[in-house]
């Protein structure tokens, strides 16, 4: 940081000349605000074509105008004068719902369209069993040898999962084909909402550090899921969307909510601001529909994110562009993420200082450098033409994917890892640990949160790559969602590009493109608000 | 370092266990994949362009391959129907947009960082320092987008006969997108200048202006430098801003001439975008093509980023 004089006293000799500094700096101001402004210009511009506010009924802004702008301004500026930090939760709370609702409609198309709930259902009971001897086997930790337990473990797995051919079917196949199988809202309920009963229910034990509170929490919070999936279509609500809703965001929501007014007592005052601006929003949609008021027509709508693309742009839809996307992102964390953070730990922790590390870790440094539409040529003629693989699937768009990103979530994990303090490190091994038991249980434990940052980021670096894909041969036109890791697949970029130059056409640039754009950087900005939250609650914790 | 051999010292009785070689081999693996990806980006590109030479210079009836490299490198027309593959037409095209889109991004991004380093309070630059993160972040297809539908029609009131594909657009949003990599990096660089420097400046009556100017900038020089290396490798790189909103048809355009911007042309990286567009079928002559050009963007790229590696480590001034 600079350090600044007292320019009084250098005004005293009456020589210096203040002008210049003083355009100088307006002027660094202005280069600086430049393209700040341009890009937020454009945004406007391009949510106006998207939404369309302006084709509302007066009296439908008005009424939300009276219901949710002014209650949320007074409660805000109330806050915002008297208790920042509550006003900080407030906000977390309104957020967090948004984002989880966002999210909770990719769940939806994963676990209702593409993989079907009863093969959902037959694989997380088939990765079940051998977790279990997995857990089993942890517990003989000292009287099995290592070697015997890795064996075990993966002919487990093999065997669960694949099975035998022609001898014994694997557990999946075994749960597909029971004679009795549950209703789809039913394993939604199950499976979903028992992910969100043990977050939740660990969430509540930890901070009412009591057991039986935890237990109670994850058991409503199953019960409320299962209560949406029969409440559901009384209301009109499709019981597996009502089940999804429910367990991926409303249950997480409530959770974090409820546990703030329990603990945090000067700042639960801010809960009001999120009570207000969902009850606004509520109140308001139920007045404008009671009066009549009609909305803005936005291309943004129920219409467009259920359906593929179509020769007319009112017609066209996301669909299977964001079903392609949401596989695509499954494809490339799971092929990244732990590469990343193995190489990663392989240079902090393992490498010996020698010429072949350093020739990683400048040839590390030149990969983040390369430009995507090689990594695309690489996708290409690697997987492609040398490995003979059909052009465009997932698992192919994935993998490109993850080469692309790899580079940059090695640099983001290594300074995560470097930033634990070595006398961390030192205590471990002080108490007899070896290296990976250290990595194990002090490393990566403190240098999850900076890692997991980094992904998410990194993720949405991968999101909005385009020319990779396009390299790769993914279609251009895709009209089904692809259900497989060896389907075609679409992605929401790609589908901006096609229409906005295969498709160019003034119907297309006004309605679809906009709308898709929309679409692309709300997911953006929903990805890179977790990654700020887990960052600053990182960044605040040490 | 001490605490290395230390740490070595401790686990060497368990390194050779099962356990510890299982786990070590699969972290060196993790690593050792960047550089089996570099090898392969390298050799793929590689055989494919050459095989691509190999079958221009008999398509030509030029025997040997020299011919055809030297066609490649040095001819002004690309014209894939017509088999001439002259990469200088698309090699102006991306130095038009590189030096577009340098004009725009170094000098504010370079105003950027010395505000950030030197002007700004911490609160301001805890809220411009996302805000110009945001630049960076947004996909690039909608930067084309936004080009051709918003920042061309604008043009066009200045510049009336400016295409609906034109270098200028391409050039504005590809600077936008490489302001915050300059500004960082060099707000890196002179946040990194000792304040004593600053306060020499001060104690011998130098204005605020006089000290970023004359003190920070210069001590910042090689960071600033190799900030601008690294922008323009990215704004070579950059695809598809470029595929949409420059346009389709490759032309030599002389990229000195300001007249030439407000003309569309064919960029390398938006040429192997429209070669996959079409239909492509392993093998063909277009197919093989689109490895040459990436050589040739490999090349560029990776020369540009050794080179900064290279100036900001060898003129770093240490303190």
């Amino acid at each position: 940081m600079a350090t600044d004089t007292d320019s009084g006293y250098i005004d005293g000799f009456g020589q210096v000349s203040r002008t210049t500094g003083t355009i100088f700096r307006y002027l660094l101001l202005a280069a600086t605000m430049f393209g700040i402004v341009t890009l937020a210009v454009l945004l406007v511009y391009v949510a106006n074509d998207a939404i369309r506010p302006l084709t509302a009924d007066l009296g439908w802004h008005l009424t939300f105008f009276l219901t949710l702008v002014v209650p949320t301004a007074v409660v805000g500026g109330y806050l915002a004068r008297r208790n920042v930090p509550a006003l900080k939760l407030g906000g977390m709370v309104v957020g967090m719902l948004a984002v989880s609702l966002l999210f909770s409609g990719g769940v939806a198309i994963v676990f209702v369209d593409i993989i079907p709930p009863l093969t959902g259902l037959s694989y997380v009971v088939g990765l079940l069993v051998p977790a279990a001897l997995v857990v089993v086997l942890t517990k003989y930790e000292q009287q099995i040898p290592f070697t015997l337990r890795v064996a075990a473990t993966g002919a487990a797995f093999v065997l669960s999962l694949v099975g035998v051919p022609g001898y014994f079917h694997s557990i999946p196949e075994i749960v597909r084909q029971l004679p009795v199988v549950p209703a789809d809202w039913m394993i939604l309920t199950l499976v979903l909402g028992g992910v969100a009963a043990v977050v939740v229910g660990q969430y509540v034990a930890r901070i009412r550090e009591d057991t039986t509170a935890g237990l109670a929490a994850g058991a409503s919070a199953l019960l409320l899921t299962g209560l949406a999936a029969v409440v559901g279509p009384a209301l009109g609500v499709d019981a597996n969307a009502a089940a999804v809703v429910t367990s991926v965001a409303f249950v997480p929501t409530v959770a974090y909510a409820g546990g703030a007014a329990v603990t945090r007592e000067r700042e639960r005052i801010g809960l009001l601001l999120a009570a207000v601006v969902i009850g606004g929003s509520l109140v308001g949609a139920a007045a404008v529909d009671a009066l009549g008021f009609a909305g803005p027509q936005s291309w943004v709508d129920w219409q467009f994110l259920t359906s593929a693309h179509s020769g007319s742009a009112e017609n066209a839809g996301l669909y299977p562009a964001i079903g392609g996307s949401i596989l695509l992102m499954a494809t490339v964390a799971a092929l990244s993420f732990p590469l990343g953070v193995g190489a990663a730990v392989y240079l902090e922790e393992y490498a010996p200082d020698n010429a072949f590390t350093r020739f990683i870790d400048v040839n590390i440094s030149n990969l983040a450098g390369v430009p995507s539409v090689v990594y695309g040529l690489l996708g290409l003629g690697v997987f492609v033409t040398y490995l003979g693989q059909p052009t465009g699937t997932v698992i192919i768009g994935g993998a490109t994917l993850a080469l692309l990103i790899l580079p940059i979530v090695i640099i983001s994990s290594r300074e995560a890892i470097r930033s634990v303090p070595s006398d961390m490190r030192q205590a471990s091994y002080g108490m007899g640990a070896t290296r990976w038991q250290t990595v194990k249980n002090v490393v990566l434990p403190e240098a999850f949160p900076g890692i997991l940052t980094g992904t998410i980021l990194a993720l949405g670096r991968a999101i909005g790559e385009t020319a990779p894909l396009i390299m790769i041969g993914a279609p251009n036109v895709l009209f089904t969602l692809p259900t497989e890791l060896t389907s075609k697949v679409s992605a929401m970029p790609l589908q901006v590009y096609a229409w906005s130059s295969l498709f160019a056409s003034e119907d297309f640039y006004t309605k679809a493109v906009p709308a898709g754009v929309v679409v692309l950087l709300a997911v953006l900005l929903a990805m890179n608000s977790i990654a700020i939250v887990l960052r600053n609650k990182f960044e605040s914790g040490n | 370092m001490s605490t290395d051999d230390l740490e070595t010292d401790l686990t060497r009785n368990t390194e050779n266990a099962p356990r510890e070689l299982l786990t070590r081999s699969f972290f060196f693996l993790c690593a050792a994949l960047s550089v089996v990806t570099t090898l392969s980006i390298v050799g793929l590109l590689i055989t494919e362009a050459s095989k691509f030479f190999t079958l221009t210079a008999s398509l030509m009836g030029v025997t040997g391959e020299t011919a055809s490299i030297v066609d490649f490198l040095t001819g002004t027309t690309w014209q894939i129907h017509s088999q001439e593959f002259g990469v200088l037409a698309l090699v102006s095209a991306t130095l038009m947009v590189t030096i577009g889109s340098a004009v725009i991004a170094l000098p504010l991004g370079v105003a950027t960082a010395i505000y950030l380093s030197e002007y700004a309070s911490a609160q301001a630059r805890s809220v411009l320092k996302p805000a110009l993160e945001i630049l960076a972040g947004v996909p690039t297809v909608v930067y084309g987008f936004f080009a051709l539908i918003y920042i061309t029609p604008a043009l066009e009131v200045v510049f009336p006969d400016i295409g609906t594909f034109n270098m200028l657009s391409a050039s504005i949003v590809v600077g936008i997108m490489i302001i915050p990599m300059v500004a960082s990096i060099s707000e890196d660089a002179m946040s990194a200048v000792p304040d004593e420097l600053r306060q020499a400046g001060y104690g011998m009556g130098a204005t605020k202006f006089d000290v970023s100017t004359g003190i920070v900038v210069p001590a910042a020089l090689s960071g600033i430098f190799s900030s601008f290396i690294l922008a323009i490798s990215r704004a070579i790189g950059e695809t598809m801003a470029v595929t949409v909103a420059a346009g389709a048809q490759a032309k030599f355009l002389n990229p000195l001439n300001p007249a030439s911007y407000l003309e569309g042309a064919l960029p390398m990286t938006a040429a192997m975008v429209q070669l996959l567009t079409g239909d492509i079928t392993g093998g063909g002559l277009a197919y093989r093509s689109l490895f040459a050009i990436g050589l040739v963007l490999f090349v560029i790229t990776l020369i540009m980023n050794v080179i900064s590696d290279y100036v900001s480590r060898r003129y770093r001034e240490a303190y």
